[in-house]
């Protein structure tokens, strides 16, 4: 084998892709790692998690993402441990954080960072971060919607150096033992983390034996330099202007009003400024994210316009600035409550993303339902004597768009490649019985020329006393926007019922079940797009047959006239549809 | 007396045949023909000129189900749920893999909502009772369905896999008053949990189930009306073959059956070479697949999924499926280079129409098979045996964009383009092997396919692997692995329980059921004409609280529980780097795969004669060892036990292969190519 003369070989594009690919493949390897040997179900289900690798500067190279939250913090969390430790970062160091005030999102997201070093020089950081099941803290799951500083949240692990010489450091794993009410699966889950970010030394070894440094290095530079180019150039198709937009946050978990939130979104020639000036100081509850988890909302948007599927790096976002003021509901500062990060998070993505939608429709849908609508169960399971937690985020109904309706019972925008809960296999395991799982056509959908997709019911039967829930849902009272003279969507919330009585909730933190208790998740159905009387007869008469509308909605949003066999009555369609609507 | 296998592809449909006695082996092709395959069957059959009562067994594999899957021609489908549960099929799994794509949109169900109906029933996670079926609502849907002129209906009711004891009595009162209308019950498919899958899998096989049983009546009649009186077998796609009666009624486990008879035939290889680890490459014209044989077990997965992508999340079928890893890069993929300068090679394919440039068929675009040609690796005047006649001018020409872009010349373009394509099949390749916890080293590479030798010692190189090994005949290798084929079926079982509160004879009693049902399978197909039948067992484990588990073989006369945990904590810890001692233990499913052992071909030994082996010589350019003069041989003149060394090539009718510098050739005594 002649593995020298590649070296002699001038480094080429053909070798940058090569290693690029190699590279890719590394942080993929990673995922599949971390997927498939942790313990904790919003791992491995949800995959509620992220690795890559960054340059030793803390310029992300390459990352392969389970859902979006993740997009901006892992540079942001390297250059943390970069600023922390300085000179001392040493061969065999691993790093552990999950601050959220320095490149974080939540507690629950430890993120553990390993430098590679080659010939004793450092040319990487292999970063991974998972989303534990508990860290401790106020509640079970760590996330207590009602908390009001960070230090209800569990233990923050500010940076802390866990392995020494590859060595763990055993009194760190006893911290968390001893700290957390699932101590096995955070154990787990760490020992994940830590496979994982040892299997991206191992490839990156392969890759710097092979290729020597100088070669890796320029990579570095040709994927970041590429795919800023790549942005650049989609930035000048959009024309030059400032583009607005305002919403409100539903409740932060201690209060139910409304939160004014905004952003300008400022284009000029090849630059791109986001500023979020003007939205609410943080707020007592925890539905504030810190700066990562910003820069993670407005990336994610940014990358939907530039380049859905080329693999994320930092070069793709160099064109851009974030501006907010620190203290906002979107740059929490110490000791901000974070729990339930991705519910501002998510505002801010969609700030953005109504700002531009109607300059890139072509790119962009309709507003959506928004809200990860998270739940919580938990308990003792009598049959075991076992503590159980369950976690679920919601799926729901998305926008309609330019040439199509929207899609109905799809996971937010914060999350990505994030399974919904088999019944078979929830009712295997927890103390609870799903009587429902249907496309919530009671709520509705956003009329429009496209309608919005629908959201869905998910009802629990609880068969066991002494259970308990909490919930945060956003867009409770704001319902997702339409485009272009589409109707607005519908709205998200949890309904209980026990006995005689029915009670609607949002966000709240605690709420005790019993044996024959009702549990109803209810999502919202995405906005429309363009005018709803442009929709074609026929479309409408179809929806109707397949029981998606019923008659009423078909008369009163469409201007249809059906029977019950969903015939047309088109003279008195024609008269209805003489409106502008 | 012979045996007969024919693979319908989208353009040929292959034949083989082989004689029992003689040992010889024929290849012939003849063009599919779309509008009734049977007649591409019957052409094939008189060009290789086969006389009907000699054969004893035929097997037959092709693209029907898959392709009326994908161009979306099956049946008109209803579906029959438990209560509150119609949507499951829409809502699916909710996940969004194009995670910045903020106009995603799901795969649409095969089944529109208002052919979806609910029937009241429930059954808890352990099979027990909590509402009885009710038959009055069934019959309201019987009308719906004839009015309707539903053609086809799955049974999918919640916890089947764990009792179906209603979608037995479902199904049976469905087919008592739906006589023509193929009904599928899911438990008859998948015994595993989840509930989307299992309806998922249950609906496409109901949806392709009239148009198979149609084709396969028509076939199975017309062979017989031309004498052919022997048992008809259908390539499955976990490596092994079913009657066409149980295919007929199971349709969907024949979903990849060219792939799984590929995976068999390079399984054959790594027996007949005494080699138990192989991992097998076929590169055809769009894509390259590949797949792992760990100690001569093919790798058969139930986490299949039907237009997966990394962006798609696909339509998942539960049936066991050979674990193939494919990638957009084969002989036909285009070069381009992406709006900043990048080059790329894929996933656009020039395929076989206009096909690459060279081919002068209308394709301006450089391929791989383009750049094969400028390198001097490809004769052009020996292309497909010299039918088709390479242009070299039209692959400069074509390559002149690539060489603009890199600022080079056409020959470097050319060598950068095979790198890349070369690099992305390295990459599918240490994903099946490395990142799954096997060392190459003790691995060999076999190829197959028309496109997979020329490719193969530079990669099995890359790889590490210990020898790459041609067989013969690498352009008829799925033909030929169902000639190797025997009759094989997987029951997979989902059985949850605690590692520390099952008893062994909990264990056995599943593995007998599973063995009880799988020796009346084989007894009750007279289609099966076996001495003996090979039982192989597997259970999924995983640490309480995982998702994921770990499959680990047991031997189900001798079973140890101890033995059983042991093992399943080295699995663990070879597959994810650690274990954990103290953790719980679940046992998920339980795999058992029968198969009925028939006697393999035997290929005759080639002489070992050496004569008029040198075909010629020319210069060729091996990517990173540079540009050498480099003898060409001609496989079917090359003797046993030859023994040369790199840079050669060696080229036969239906494949070239590459040799790099420094490698060594060996010829074995039946005529397989080992480099090394």
């Amino acid at each position: 084998m002649s593995e020298n003369s590649y070296r002699s070989t001038v480094p080429d594009l053909v070798t940058h892709e090569i290693i690029r690919g190699k590279l890719l493949a590394a942080a993929d390897e990673m995922g599949i790692v971390i997927a498939r040997c942790s313990m904790s179900p919003v791992i491995y289900e949800v995959l509620d998690f992220a690795c890559g690798v960054c340059d030793p500067r803390g310029q992300l190279i390459v990352q392969t993402n389970g859902i979006t939250l993740f997009t901006g913090t892992f540079g942001l969390q390297v250059k943390s441990i970069l600023r922390r430790f300085a000179d001392d970062i040493k061969p065999g160091d691993v790093f552990m954080t999950n601050d959220p005030f320095d490149g974080g999102t939540h507690t629950c997201d430890i993120a553990l960072i390993k430098p590679v070093f080659i010939n004793d020089n450092l040319e990487a950081f292999a970063i991974a971060v998972a989303h534990w099941s508990e860290v401790g803290g106020a509640v079970a799951g760590s996330i207590s919607p009602s908390a009001t500083e960070i230090y209800q949240e569990g233990i923050r692990f500010p940076g802390l150096r866990v392995c020494r010489d590859d060595i763990v450091q055993q009194d760190i794993l006893e911290l968390i033992r001893e700290n957390t009410r699932l101590p096995t699966m955070c154990i787990g889950d760490f020992n994940a983390e830590l496979a994982a970010v040892r299997i991206a030394e191992t490839r990156l070894r392969e890759i710097f034996d092979k290729y020597g440094s100088e070669v890796v290095r320029d990579t570095y530079s040709y994927i970041l330099d590429s795919s800023e180019l790549l942005s650049l150039q989609a930035i000048k198709q959009l024309p030059n202007g400032i583009y607005y937009a305002n919403d409100y946050v539903d409740g932060d978990g201690i209060t139910n009003e409304q939160i004014p939130v905004c952003a300008e979104v400022r284009i000029s020639d090849d630059k791109m400024t986001f500023d979020f000036t003007g939205s609410s100081p943080q707020r007592d509850g925890p539905i504030n994210c810190a700066y990562g988890a910003l820069s993670s909302a407005v990336k994610t948007v940014f990358k939907a316009l530039v380049d859905p599927q080329g693999p994320s790096n930092e070069g793709w976002f160099r064109p851009l600035t974030i501006i907010c003021p620190e203290g906002t509901i979107f740059t929490a500062t110490k000791p901000a409550p974070t729990g339930w990060y991705y519910e501002g998070s998510a505002q801010a993505s969609e700030l953005v993303w109504r700002a531009l939608a109607e300059l890139a429709p072509d790119k962009l849908s309709a507003g959506s339902y928004m809200s990860l609508c998270g739940a919580y169960f938990f308990g003792e399971d009598p049959s075991t004597k076992e503590m159980f937690v369950h976690i679920e985020p919601a799926i729901g109904g998305w926008g309609a768009q330019s040439n199509c309706d929207g899609t109905g019972a799809l996971i937010a925008t914060t999350d990505g490649d994030t399974y919904n809960y088999s019944i078979e296999l929830f009712e295997a395991k927890f103390p609870l019985r799903i009587n429902k799982y249907a496309l919530n056509t009671e709520g509705g959908v956003g009329a429009g020329r496209w309608r919005g997709g629908f959201g869905v019911i998910r009802e629990f039967e609880v068969l066991i006393n002494g259970a308990h829930t909490y919930c945060s849902f956003g867009r409770n009272i704001e319902t997702p926007w339409g485009l272009m003279g589409g109707k607005n969507g519908s709205l998200n919330y949890m309904e209980i019922v026990s006995g005689d009585s029915v009670e609607r909730i949002s966000r709240i933190s605690h709420k005790d079940l019993n044996s024959g208790d009702l549990v109803r998740i209810v999502t919202g159905g995405g906005g429309g797009f363009g005018k709803p009387y442009k929709r074609p007869v026929k479309e409408v008469q179809e929806d109707f047959l397949d029981g998606y509308i019923n008659k009423e909605t078909a008369e009163k949003d469409f201007g249809v006239s059906l029977d019950e066999n969903g015939n047309v009555d088109s003279n008195l369609t024609a008269t209805l549809r003489l409106g502008d609507h | 007396m012979g045996r007969m296998a024919v693979d319908i592809g989208g353009t040929f449909t292959d034949l083989v045949h082989f004689d029992d006695q003689t040992g010889a082996l024929v290849a012939e092709k003849s063009l599919t023909t779309p509008k009734d395959l049977t007649n591409g069957v019957l052409n094939s059959i008189k060009l290789a000129d086969i006389e009907s009562e000699t054969i004893t067994f035929f097997v037959h594999g092709g693209t029907t189900v898959i392709n009326a899957i994908t161009e979306r021609k099956g049946a008109k489908t209803a579906l029959i749920t438990t209560k509150g549960f119609r949507d499951v099929l829409e809502i699916a799994r909710g996940n969004r893999p194009d995670l910045y794509n903020l106009r995603f949109q799901k795969p649409k169900p095969f089944v529109p909502r208002r052919l979806r109906f609910e029937v009241e029933e429930r059954l808890d996670a352990s099979g027990n009772i909590i509402k009885p079926l009710s038959i009055k609502e069934l019959e309201d849907i019987v009308k719906i369905c004839i009015s309707e002129n539903v053609e086809a209906i799955a049974v999918v009711f919640l916890h089947s896999y764990s009792s179906p004891q209603h979608e037995i009595i479902c199904a049976e009162y469905l087919r008592k008053n739906l006589p023509d209308i193929s009904i599928t019950a899911s438990h008859e498919i998948t015994r595993e949990w989840r509930e989307y899958e299992r309806a998922n899998t249950a609906v496409l096989n109901a949806y392709v189930q009239p148009t198979v049983q149609k084709y396969f009546n028509r076939l199975q009649s017309t062979l017989l009306k031309q004498g052919f009186n022997c048992p008809m077998h259908a390539m499955q796609s976990n490596g092994g073959s079913a009657s066409f009666t149980w295919a007929k009624s199971h349709p969907i486990t024949l979903v990849e059956s060219g792939p799984s008879a590929g995976v068999n035939a390079a399984a054959l290889v790594g027996s007949l070479c005494k080699e138990d680890n192989v991992i097998y490459l076929d590169i055809g014209g769009t894509t390259a697949k590949c797949s792992v044989i760990k100690n001569n077990q093919i790798d058969v997965t139930t986490e299949y999924k039907l237009e997966w992508s990394r962006i798609n999340p696909g339509y998942p079928v539960k049936v066991p499926v050979v674990d193939i890893v494919e990638i957009g890069t084969g002989g036909g993929s285009i070069a381009w280079f992406d709006e900043v300068g990048s080059l790329k090679v894929g996933p656009v394919s020039a395929g076989a129409e206009p096909g690459p440039a060279c081919y002068s068929q209308g394709g301006s675009k450089p391929t791989v098979t383009d750049a094969k040609l400028i390198t001097g690796v490809l004769d052009p005047d020996y292309f497909a045996g010299g039918r088709i006649k390479l242009d070299i001018q039209k692959a400069k020409k074509a390559m002149e964009t690539i060489a603009k872009g890199l600022n080079t010349d056409v020959i470097s373009a050319a060598e950068s383009v095979i790198r890349l394509a070369d690099a992305d099949m390295i990459n599918a390749l240490k994903l099946i092997s490395i990142q799954r916890g096997h060392d190459p080293r003790d691995f060999v590479l076999v190829v197959g396919g028309g496109g997979g030798a020329m490719h193969a010692a530079t990669l099995g190189r890359d790889l590490g692997v210990r020898e790459v090994i041609v067989p013969r005949y690498p352009g008829y290798f799925s033909a030929w692995g169902m000639l190797a084929t025997e009759p094989r079926r997987d029951f997979v079982m989902t059985h949850l329980m605690r590692a520390d509160k099952i008893r062994i004879s909990n264990i056995k009693n599943i593995f007998d059921d599973l063995r009880n049902e799988s020796y009346s399978y084989f007894k009750t197909d007279k289609d099966i004409v076996s001495s003996s039948i090979r039982l192989e067992a597997r259970i999924d484990l995983r640490y309480q609280g995982q998702e994921h588990w770990v499959g680990v073989p047991v031997n189900i006369n001798s079973i140890s529980i101890d033995k059983l945990i042991d093992d399943f904590h080295v699995e663990h810890e070879r597959t994810y780097t650690f274990k954990l001692d103290n953790s719980p233990i679940e046992l998920v499913n339980f795999h058992l795969t029968a198969t009925a052992s028939v006697p393999r071909p035997h290929l005759n030994e080639i002489s070992s004669d050496n004569i008029n082996i040198l075909k010629g010589r020319r210069r060729v350019l091996f990517s990173e060892d540079g540009e050498h003069e480099t003898q060409v041989l001609d496989r079917e003149s090359l003797p046993a036990g030859y023994i040369a060394k790199g840079p050669l090539l060696i080229e036969e009718k239906s494949a070239t292969t590459l040799i790099h510098p420094g490698q060594k050739l060996r010829v074995d005594e039946i005529g397989f190519l080992h480099i090394s």
